[in-house]
């Protein structure tokens, strides 16, 4: 009879070095265990952004494979608005559904790109794209009630507006979010039929966006003995014994995972891409911004533009082809050399200095399997990922130092990390773990067979 | 959803009726819907193990599969009955057994004999042509085509993933089994099934 069930904390953008090196003595449960099992980085999808990379987390698959790009995505080469990736874009099979189908049961509470939510064998519980507690976010729909009923009356799904001044509110919003939904996962640690269950918890990336400053020696804005200067590190230490809460609950030979999707990493400024390529000449205005505003498709004069970015942790360029684009200015022949071109000007893009910031620009027929649906034609890290980017226009500089959508002072981090601790499992650091190895590590551990199209391998 | 129903498959030998009952048995296991497959081959080996061909004692494994799959969707599970269940007679005995408390799914395998004959996949008509094999349904027994049935599915024509998609969205439309969000699986065969389950009378 095979008794391995596989349990999974999974901890949106909690970052190795954290965890590993500088609090390693700190966090007692989550350091044993991976002082007694395999452990180390594990390198996030290109983005290393929440949608597509717990989805491609999920299904071992890349984002070109699933189709989108990031959480906001093109439906076609129009120039509209862009619409948003949710569980309705997943085609590929995530692990809950390929253990319903070999009767095995799941629960699966707060992973991201879950809503609306899908039927399976056992129960699920939508993330953060949920736009509210009135529609259904559950399966079976009946679950949404429980989770109230143990989380205190209100199950929170996600902290309000958390790109915000009001730090005192989120901080201890946050940390209410994390209590609650600890108290849901040892409730139904216990009480839920499970072969394999996971949740994710959005805290970690949270506080990271909105008090990296205090934290972080290396930030423009850091001061010593601020009164949020330990906000992260005790909210490290918090979720670590909340961790060590759930340990003891669960069956005997469960194999535990710690992951994060991403890491998180100092953040110098905003580059703000569509200045940038107004400067060089590449983007086109019907007029003049009279003040910082976000760029839309109606402001562009798309005769005289060769193309368009976009604002997030990272940035995504679109070129303006003739015969794709409404009003392409860019013969398709010319495609390449053009797109070779644009690349070189923004990989030569130095800070408010001048001086070279290594940025890094990716072709996404290069770095996926396939590319399906409508992908950026070029994704780009400034200063590899050390500079986010910000889509707005009229800024006044290239370089900014507050975000265009809200404080925000983390970037993300191509690696997360993971630890993985179970019958079998020999103890060390593994280098070379990718997000597409953890499907395949799960359904290994349960005696499935991994099916031939994940494209990451067994942890071993 | 946790109403417990039957499936049950009739068709010649070779049909498809095991071909499709695994697929429906994936799709809903799925979907996280209870499924117990009672495949005729299957349970010629354990439950109906000894009975013949005669049609008395094929009326008597109809009969046990009919028996188990009621009590299995009596209790919330979806039965697939896969089996060549040739007489009407007790096939609606069957059905009117099962109607007491849950809802009967019959699915007609429509394929040309010539076509089953041609395809021969388990190599049993070139025997039951030559007289090797006795009471073979279609070649020398009968075989009673169904009056009414929930869905047919034309497995001479098309592919098996056409007609699973007919058979799961026919369940979708009954709400025995959930839809799932952003899946268009059947898509294609919405119309053609509302229009024949409001002349079967399911839809009002």
């Amino acid at each position: 009879m095979k008794n391995n069930k596989v349990f999974i904390f999974g901890m949106d953008c909690m970052e190795p070095s954290l965890v590993f090196e500088k609090w390693r003595d700190e966090l007692p449960n989550l350091n044993k265990l991976a002082a007694g099992g395999a452990f180390g980085r594990m390198k996030s999808t290109v983005p290393p952004i929440t949608v597509p990379a717990w989805t491609a987390m999920m299904t071992s698959k890349d984002p070109g494979q699933l189709g989108f790009y990031g959480f906001r995505n093109r439906k076609s080469y129009d120039y509209e608005e862009l619409y948003f990736a949710n569980s309705a874009s997943v085609k590929e099979k995530a692990l809950w559904q390929i253990l319903s189908r070999n009767r095995m049961s799941s629960v699966a509470l707060g992973v991201p790109q879950t809503f609306p939510p899908k039927p399976i064998n056992g129960t699920l519980v939508a993330s953060f794209l949920t736009p509210n507690k009135e529609v259904p976010y559950t399966w079976p729909p009946g679950a949404a009630a429980e989770l109230d009923a143990i989380a205190e009356g209100d199950y929170v799904i996600d902290v309000k507006n958390f790109r915000s001044d009001e730090k005192e509110r989120l901080l201890e919003q946050i940390h209410t979010m994390t209590r609650r939904r600890f108290k849901v996962v040892r409730s139904w640690v216990k009480n839920k039929d499970w072969d394999f269950f996971i949740f994710v918890e959005m805290g970690v990336d949270r506080i990271h966006h909105a008090f990296w400053r205090y934290h972080d020696v290396n930030h423009r804005l850091y001061e010593k003995g601020h009164r949020f200067e330990h906000a992260i590190r005790d909210y490290y230490r918090y979720v670590d014994e909340e961790i060590g809460s759930v340990l003891p609950l669960l069956p005997k030979n469960t194999t535990v995972m710690v992951v994060s999707d991403h890491g998180a990493r100092t953040m110098k400024g905003a580059v703000c891409v569509n200045e940038f390529l107004r400067r060089e000449g590449l983007l086109a205005l019907k007029e003049e911004p009279a003040e910082q505003k976000k760029l839309t498709p109606s402001d562009i004069d798309w005769s005289k533009t060769t193309c368009w970015g976009e604002g997030g942790y990272y940035s995504r360029i679109f070129l303006n082809v003739s015969g794709r684009e409404p009003q392409g200015t860019i013969e398709p022949q010319d495609y390449e050399r053009v797109r070779d071109e644009i690349k070189a000007k923004l990989e030569r893009l130095g800070d408010e200095n001048g001086d070279p910031i290594g940025t890094k620009v990716f072709k996404p027929e290069e770095i996926y399997r396939e590319v399906r649906n409508i992908a950026p034609d070029m994704i780009v890290y400034f200063g590899d990922l050390g500079w986010r980017s910000a889509g707005s226009v009229g800024t006044g500089a290239i370089h900014i130092f507050e975000n265009d959508t809200g404080p925000d002072d983390a970037n993300h981090a191509q690696y997360g990390m993971f630890i993985l601790n179970g019958p079998g499992v020999e103890s060390g650091e593994r280098e070379g773990v990718e997000i597409y190895d953890v499907a395949p590590t799960v359904l290994s551990t349960l005696g499935l067979q991994v099916p031939e199209d994940m494209i990451g391998k067994v942890i071993d | 959803m946790n109403k417990g129903f039957v499936v049950w498959f009739t068709g010649l030998s070779g049909s498809g009726k095991s071909t499709l009952s695994a697929m429906i048995e994936e799709k809903l296991l799925e979907r996280g819907v209870r499924v117990e497959v009672l495949d005729g081959d299957e349970v010629r080996k354990n439950l109906s193990k000894g009975l013949t061909f005669s049609k008395e004692d094929r009326d008597t494994n109809i009969r046990r599969i009919g028996y188990v799959a009621k009590l299995l969707a009596r209790n919330g599970v979806c039965a697939i009955t896969a089996a060549i269940s040739p007489y009407e007679s007790v096939r609606e005995e069957v059905r009117k057994a099962v109607e007491e408390r849950s809802i009967f799914v019959e699915i007609y395998l429509d394929c040309p004999l010539e076509k089953l004959i041609e395809r021969d996949v388990k190599g049993l008509y070139k025997k039951a042509l030559a007289g090797e094999i006795k009471n073979f349904t279609g070649v020398s027994d009968p075989y009673e085509v169904p009056a009414k049935p929930e869905v047919v599915v034309y497995t001479g024509d098309e592919t098996a993933d056409q007609s699973c998609a007919r058979i799961v969205k026919t369940l979708e439309m009954l709400e025995l089994v959930p839809s799932v969000p952003g899946d268009d699986y059947g898509a294609d065969e919405e119309e053609e099934v509302a229009k024949r389950l409001k002349d079967l009378g399911y839809l009002g």
